[in-house]
């Protein structure tokens, strides 16, 4: 008995055995299309096999077309491209759904909007709404408090904004109600410029909502709202 | 290879990167076109039975009364 | 020579790593060196008959253990089981239909909600699927739920909105409790999921109770005899009776109508997603069939030339037979 250790030395051996001398099976190969003398109508592959398996294989060249290797060329390259765009159209489908997954589901969309009904305000008058749990400041501001707002120069101001930029229609004013500096909420119809007034640190706010006195570096932010109706105000 | 076809191999799969290109444009078409097809093909299945088949009823409806 | 003793000792190996089966292989195997009796046809079926008997034996004893299905209930118990019900719905090609969903929303509104609550359904599902914006927007309003905080802190009531779910009937549990005899009517979303059965046993439940219990019936005090409940005796009443709605689009309102419709409905709040689902596996199955299809026919091109190649060799040396050393 050998011992395993003696194994890689034995294979060592039996290689070039197996490699250099032309092996009796694959020189039986080249000989067996050279034997198809079957009487047979039928063209079988599979003839003369009858007498030494090893050695035989069957003969294909029958099936090979005739009219050379190019001559289906573009019917090959067809399927294979359909099979390739195929599942790359899969493949995207696939991509997009998980992608999907990972916007805000129908729940949240939903809670996501606000109406307001703006004929209830009426002008001169503040109303604060919750909008995906923050407060926002809805303001009916009057012909004055329109042209205060507009006449303040932008130059001098710390976060220079113009006043129509701030609005979609001058007497709505529409702000989150967030102070800039540390996130309380403001105070309106307060401070020194008519508008608002942070009472944590004393940030005061214009009647545009935009930071004139106190440490809070921006104006109040506005958030994304539209008109669907005339009376109707819609916030998100 | 027939001479009808030489055209079609020379434009469209002859060069790789051009083969690979119209891999992934058949492919965006074909879904878009595949997509339509299956709607319609889903909609002449469940004829009647969708919101969209008997929503002009209550839309309807509303409308005549404002 | 070292080869040929190497080979063997691999053959012994896996003779041994094949275990007791292989035993009477290895006798086999070896049998040119030694006597002719271990692979006499008598020794071989012994063996194979010991191995199926083995196999055999084994299996029956597994499932003697693990196979009968164990029945906790008798099948009186266990309720009649539901008739199977052609429901159009079910099939893999069709969605649900929406003018029975509609019918069957207000079967279960003007029906079921004075028991039934439906937690999982807030209002904004209905539109696109039964109702209009519009439609659900005032069935929403109808219901005052409480409000966010106000600036002193206090809870007020405001009018339903789109995002609200469908009122309960109850406060909780225990009022429902309470006011039921001590029996809780179940929530309806998942209802069609929860029960086995599915459709046709809340179908048959509803449409199923008898005018009278039948003789030797025990029914208990404050229950009411329905073959198709598990223990026969169930609270909750018959309620569906002809003409009890009267349906918006004219369809007569027998109970079996009202019943299959608020199947439908209620198969839908358990199964919301269940047209998309079948139009998505509508088209991923015809994607796939074609894609098998095309993969068969490539893997056959790729295969051809490797399949039907023949080797052929000229020994450099002229047909020299090959010597050893």
């Amino acid at each position: 008995m050998a011992s395993l250790s003696q194994i890689p030395r034995t294979m060592l051996c039996a290689l070039p055995r197996r490699v250099s001398p032309a092996a009796l099976p694959i020189r039986a190969l080249s000989t067996s299309s050279k034997r198809s003398d079957a009487t047979s109508s039928f063209d079988s592959p599979f003839r003369g096999m009858g007498n030494d398996k090893a050695s035989n294989i069957p003969d294909f060249s029958n099936y090979r077309s005739k009219q050379g290797t190019k001559s289906n060329l573009v019917f090959q390259y067809f399927m294979v491209g359909t099979m390739g765009a195929l599942t790359a159209a899969g493949a995207k489908a696939t991509v997009n759904d998980f992608l999907v997954n990972m916007s805000a589901s129908a729940d949240v969309l939903a809670m996501a909007k606000v109406e307001v009904d703006l004929s209830t305000i009426p002008e001169g008058k503040n109303v604060i709404i919750k909008w995906r749990g923050k407060p926002v400041f809805v303001r009916h501001r009057t012909a004055d408090e329109i042209k205060q707002a507009e006449n303040v120069k932008v130059e001098t101001l710390r976060d220079p904004e113009k006043d129509e930029d701030r609005v979609k229609k001058p007497e709505w004013l529409v702000m989150v109600g967030v102070c800039t500096h540390l996130g309380c909420v403001p105070i309106g119809e307060a401070g020194d410029y008519g508008g608002w007034f942070c009472p944590c640190h004393g940030s005061h706010y214009d009647i545009s909502g935009r930071i004139r006195r106190g440490p809070a570096p921006l104006n109040l932010e506005i958030p994304t709202y539209e008109f669907p109706e005339d009376e109707m105000l819609v916030i998100g | 290879m027939p001479a009808a076809s030489r055209p079609i191999y020379n434009t469209l799969f002859r060069k790789n990167f051009v083969f690979l290109g119209v891999v992934f444009a058949s492919a965006f078409a074909f879904e878009m076109t595949y997509d339509n097809a299956m709607d319609k093909l889903w909609d002449r299945f469940n004829k009647g039975r969708q919101w969209k088949d008997i929503r002009a009823k209550y839309v309807k409806t509303e409308e005549d009364e404002e | 020579m070292l080869a040929r003793s190497c080979l063997r000792s691999t053959r012994a190996v896996g003779a041994a790593r094949n275990g007791v089966v292989n035993a009477t292989k290895r006798a086999a195997s070896s049998s040119s060196s030694s006597t002719a009796n271990a692979s006499s046809p008598f020794g071989l079926n012994l063996a194979g008959s010991a191995a199926t008997a083995v196999a055999v034996g084994s299996m029956t004893w597994y499932y003697h253990l693990y196979g009968p299905e164990l029945h906790a209930m008798t099948p009186a118990e266990e309720g009649l089981h539901p008739t199977k019900y052609p429901w159009e719905h079910i099939k893999w090609n069709k969605t649900y239909d929406h003018q029975a969903l509609r019918r069957g929303f207000q079967v279960y509104q003007e029906v079921c909600a004075s028991c039934h609550s439906l937690s999982r359904i807030p209002y904004r599902t209905l539109v696109g699927v039964t109702h209009t914006v519009d439609e659900a927007k005032v069935m929403a309003e109808e219901n005052e739920y409480d409000s966010d905080p106000n600036d002193e802190g206090e809870i007020e009531k405001r009018p339903g909105k789109l995002s609200d779910y469908l009122p309960a009937p109850y406060k909780n549990d225990e009022a429902a409790r309470a006011a039921n005899n001590g029996a809780l009517p179940p929530d309806l979303s998942l209802i069609v999921k929860a029960r086995h059965g599915g459709c046709d046993y809340i179908f048959s439940l509803l449409t199923g109770y008898p005018e009278e219990p039948p003789a030797g019936a025990a029914v208990p005090d404050g229950l009411n005899f329905n073959p198709y409940f598990p223990g026969t005796g169930i609270a909750m009443a018959r309620v569906l009776y002809n003409e009890l709605v009267e349906y918006e689009d004219g369809t007569p309102a027998s109970t079996s109508q009202m019943a299959k419709d608020v199947v439908e409905f209620l198969n839908w709040s358990a199964e919301p997603e269940m047209d998309q689902r079948k139009k998505m596996g509508m088209k991923v199955l015809v994607i796939s069939t074609a894609l098998f299809a095309l993969s068969v026919w490539v893997k056959r091109y790729k295969w051809s030339p490797i399949k039907t190649r023949k080797l052929t060799y000229t020994s450099p040396t002229g047909g020299r037979r090959p010597g050893r050393h």
